[in-house]
C-alpha cells in the first residue's frame, strides 16, 4: 500500500486534496440522491392521490359499482382509472411505504375525502390486476404492453400501488409510475469532481512548489555540503522555510569556521612537531655508535609515522586531491613492489585492468597499512582482486595466527593492537586499521577482517565501482 | 663546477637550520644561512649559489613566493624542505619550479643525495628537470610531470612508483637515445642508491608491466642487446 503513495510534497498534497474532494463529493451526491429518491416518490404518490381523490368524488356522485365485466369476462374499466375492489390490491410480501401512506391519508383529509385507510406499496413489476389502472406511463404505455408488462423501460423505476378504502368493502386502487429522475448521478459526480480538482490543481501545484522548492535546495545543499567551500543557499519560500535556510547557512558557516580552525591547528601541530623532529634527525647523524644511531633513527621514523597517521586521519574528508579514474591493479602492484623491495613476501597476480574512481594517494595508504599488517603479523601477504557486482574487493590474506572473533571489531578502534604485538618491536602507530577503514568509508566502501578457514587473516578492502 | 658547492639554506627554525648547516659543511659544502625570505634575498644579491634549500612555511614571505623569485631572477635550482607532506602541496611546489622536495623529518644523507642529483641534472645540461611542468605524449600515454601522473588514452590514471616515474622520465626526455644501466642509475638515482644493475632491470620490467600491451614483447621501452634501454616511438613534448 505504502508504495502507491506519492513521496513528494506536491504529490502528497495533490493526493490528499483529491481524496478529500472525492469524499466531500460523495457525501454531496448521497444527499442529492436521497433528495431525488424522495422527490420521485412524492411525485408518484401525489398523482396516485389525485387520481383516487378524483375517482372517489365520482363515486360519491354516481355510487359505488364494484365490478363491471365485459362480455369476455374481463373487467370493464377504462384505463388510467382506479379499479374498485372489495379488498385492498396490496398483497402480502409487497414493500409497504408507511411515509407515503401517512402523507396520502393527510392529503385525503385535506381534500375532504373520507378514507378509512390508505395502503401503499412499491413494486418493480406491474401486477396483472393493476394493468388497466396505471397512471404516469405516457408514451411508454405502448411499449409496456408490447413487452407484456414484464420488463420495464429504463426510465421507469417501478410503481407505487396505492389502495384507499373509501367505505366498507370499497377500495380504490391505482398504480403510479415512479419516474427515474437521476440516471446520471455517478457521471455527474465524476465530472464535478474533475472540474473542481482541475481548478484547484494550478494553485495547489504552485503552493507545493513554493514550499518544496526551497526545501529541495536545502536538501541538496546539505547533501553536497563541503564545509567552508559551499555557497550559502538562497533564502526563498514561506517565512518558516526562509528561517530554516538562514539557520542552515549560519550553521554551515560555523562548521566551516570550526573545521578551518581545526585544520590550521593541525597544520601548526604538524609543523611544530616535525621541525624539532627534523632537527633531532639531523643531530642523530653525528652519533658515532652506528647501532645506537640506527635505533634513534628508527625511533624518530616511528614518531614521524604516528604523527603522519594522526594528521591524515584528522584531515580525512577534507582532502584536496580530486578523485580520478585509476587502474587499481597498477596501484596494488606499486604497493606490493614497495614491500618486495624491502624484502617482504608479498604476492599479487595481476589480472587485467580494474578501473575505479579514487583518490590514489589515500587508497595507496590504506592498502599499504593492510599489507603492512599482513607482513608484520602473518609473515607473508597474498593480494587478490575480486569483482562482486558493482563492488570491487581487494583481499589481503596472511598466514598469521588471525584474531579472536570477538576482538575483530575492536581492532578498528584507534590505538588498538592485536595481543601479540604489545611489544614495541612490532609497534606501529595503532592507527593503521582505523585510518584504512576511514579512507575506504570516505570512498563509499569499507574494510573488514575475517579469519580464514585455512588459517590466517583476510583483510578485505571494499570499493564501490559505481 | 669550480670548487665547493655553495648552498643557501633558508629556514626560520634555527634549531633545525644550524645543525643542518653544520652537517652540510661536514659533507664538504659551503653553506650560507638565512632566517627568512628578506634575509635570503639580500644574501642572494651578495653571493652566487649553486642550490637553494628552502623551507615553505616561514613568517613573512613564504617559501613558495621566494621560490618564484629565485626562478625569475637567477634560475638557481631549489629544493623545498617542508613539514607539509600532503601530496598536493608537493605538486604545487614542483609546479612552481622547485627541482625537488623533502619533507621533515628527512634523512640528512638523503638530502645530500638529492642535492647531488639536482646539481648533476642542472650542471650536466642533459638532466631530467622534473619541475618544468612538461607534458609528454607517447604511444597513447600522457605523462604530466607537474602532477607526476601517467594517464592512458581513456583518461585512466596508472599509478607509478617514484622509481618507475624517474625511469620513464629519463627515457622520455632522451627518446630514441639508448641508455645503459649506469646512465639510467646516474640520472634517476635520488632517494636510495640502488647500487645494482638488477635494480634498473627490475624497474624497467615493472614499468613495462604497467604501460606495455604485452610486457613480454615490449613496444615502448625496448631492450637494446648489450647496450641498455631505449624509448621507441614518437614522443611529443607539450
Amino acid at each position: 500500500m505504502k508504495r502507491f503513495l506519492p513521496n513528494s510534497l506536491i504529490g502528497q498534497l495533490l493526493a490528499l486534496v483529491a481524496f478529500t474532494l472525492l469524499i466531500a463529493q460523495g457525501i454531496n451526491v448521497a444527499l442529492l440522491y436521497q433528495g431525488a429518491q424522495n422527490q420521485k416518490m412524492v411525485e408518484a404518490s401525489a398523482s396516485a392521490v389525485a387520481r383516487i381523490a378524483w375517482e372517489a368524488e365520482r363515486i360519491n356522485e354516481r355510487g359505488f359499482r364494484e365490478r363491471r365485466y365485459r362480455r369476455d369476462g374481463s373487467l370493464r374499466i377504462r384505463r388510467n382509472r382506479p379499479s374498485t375492489t372489495s379488498q385492498s390490491a396490496i398483497e402480502d410480501g409487497q414493500t409497504r411505504l408507511p411515509s407515503v401512506e401517512e402523507r396520502a391519508a393527510r392529503a385525503f383529509d385535506n381534500l375532504g375525502i373520507t378514507s378509512l385507510s390508505v395502503q401503499a406499496a412499491r413494486v418493480d413489476k406491474l401486477p396483472a390486476n393493476m394493468r388497466n389502472s396505471v397512471i404516469g406511463l405516457g408514451r411508454e404505455r405502448q411499449r409496456l404492453r408490447a413487452i407484456a408488462y414484464r420488463k420495464m423501460p429504463h426510465k421507469i423505476d417501478g410503481f407505487i400501488i396505492m389502495s384507499a378504502q373509501i367505505g366498507e368493502g370499497r377500495w380504490l386502487n391505482i398504480a403510479s409510475v415512479i419516474r427515474d429522475r437521476n440516471p446520471r448521478l455517478a457521471r455527474t459526480l465524476i465530472f464535478q469532481t474533475a472540474v473542481i480538482y482541475l481548478i484547484l490543481l494550478i494553485p495547489l501545484i504552485w503552493l507545493g512548489r513554493y514550499i518544496s522548492r526551497p526545501l529541495k535546495a536545502l536538501t541538496k545543499g546539505a547533501e553536497d555540503f563541503r564545509p567552508g567551500a559551499s555557497d550559502p543557499i538562497a533564502e526563498s519560500g514561506p517565512p518558516d522555510t526562509k528561517q530554516l535556510i538562514a539557520a542552515f547557512n549560519r550553521m554551515n558557516d560555523r562548521v566551516g569556521a570550526m573545521l578551518n580552525e581545526k585544520n590550521v591547528m593541525l597544520g601548526a601541530i604538524g609543523h611544530d612537531l616535525r621541525t624539532p623532529l627534523a632537527a633531532l634527525r639531523v643531530r642523530v647523524e653525528s652519533v658515532e655508535d652506528e647501532e645506537e644511531r640506527d635505533r634513534m633513527i628508527a625511533g624518530i621514523d616511528d614518531m614521524d609515522r604516528t604523527l603522519d597517521d594522526i594528521l591524515s586521519l584528522a584531515r580525512l574528508g577534507r582532502s584536496k586531491e580530486a578523485a580520478e579514474p585509476t587502474d587499481i591493479s597498477a596501484l596494488i602492484e606499486t604497493v606490493a613492489d614497495e614491500f618486495t623491495d624491502m624484502g617482504a613476501a608479498v604476492s599479487f597476480t595481476r589480472s587485467g585492468r580494474t578501473i575505479a574512481n579514487i583518490r590514489a594517494t589515500l587508497i595507496r595508504r590504506a592498502l599499504r597499512n593492510l599489507i603492512g599488517n599482513a607482513v608484520k603479523y602473518g609473515e607473508e601477504a597474498a593480494v587478490s582482486v575480486d569483482k562482486d557486482g558493482d563492488k570491487l574487493v581487494i583481499h589481503v590474506d596472511d598466514n598469521g595466527p588471525g584474531i579472536a572473533e570477538d576482538q575483530i571489531e575492536a581492532m578498528f578502534e584507534p590505538f588498538a593492537r592485536a595481543e601479540i604485538s604489545r611489544n614495541r618491536a612490532t609497534g606501529g602507530s595503532g592507527l593503521g586499521l582505523t585510518l584504512a577503514r576511514a579512507i575506504m568509508r570516505d570512498h563509499g566502501g569499507d574494510v573488514t577482517l575475517q579469519n580464514r578457514a585455512e588459517g590466517g587473516l583476510r583483510a578485505s578492502l571494499m570499493l564501490s565501482l559505481g | 663546477m669550480s670548487g665547493q658547492t655553495h648552498i643557501l639554506l633558508v629556514d626560520d627554525e634555527a634549531t633545525l637550520r644550524e645543525p643542518l648547516a653544520e652537517y652540510l659543511v661536514k659533507q664538504g659544502f659551503r653553506v650560507q644561512q638565512a632566517g627568512d625570505a628578506s634575509q635570503a634575498r639580500s644574501v642572494m644579491n651578495a653571493f652566487n649559489f649553486d642550490i637553494v634549500l628552502l623551507d615553505i612555511m616561514m613568517p613573512g614571505e613564504d617559501g613558495l613566493s621566494f621560490c618564484r623569485h629565485v626562478r625569475e631572477t637567477t634560475g638557481t635550482p631549489v629544493i623545498f624542505i617542508s613539514a607539509k607532506g600532503e601530496e598536493l602541496e608537493r605538486i604545487i611546489g614542483l609546479e612552481l619550479g622547485a627541482d625537488d622536495y623533502v619533507t621533515k623529518p628527512f634523512s640528512p644523507r638523503e638530502l645530500v643525495a638529492r642535492i647531488k642529483v639536482v646539481l648533476r641534472r642542472t650542471n650536466g645540461g642533459n638532466g631530467v628537470k622534473s619541475g618544468s611542468g612538461a607534458i609528454y605524449q607517447f604511444s597513447g600515454w600522457t605523462l604530466k610531470t607537474d602532477q607526476r601522473s601517467l594517464v592512458d588514452s581513456e583518461g585512466v590514471a596508472v599509478p607509478l612508483s617514484s622509481g618507475e616515474y624517474q625511469m620513464l622520465l629519463a627515457l622520455l626526455s632522451r627518446a630514441g637515445q639508448v641508455l645503459n644501466r649506469d646512465q639510467l642509475l646516474d640520472i634517476t638515482q635520488g632517494r636510495e642508491a640502488h647500487a645494482f644493475d638488477r635494480a634498473v632491470d627490475n624497474q624497467i620490467s615493472r614499468l613495462r608491466r604497467k604501460i606495455e600491451a604485452d610486457p613480454k614483447n615490449p613496444e615502448i621501452v625496448k631492450t637494446v642487446w648489450g647496450g641498455g634501454y631505449v624509448l621507441a616511438g614518437d614522443v611529443r613534448t607539450l
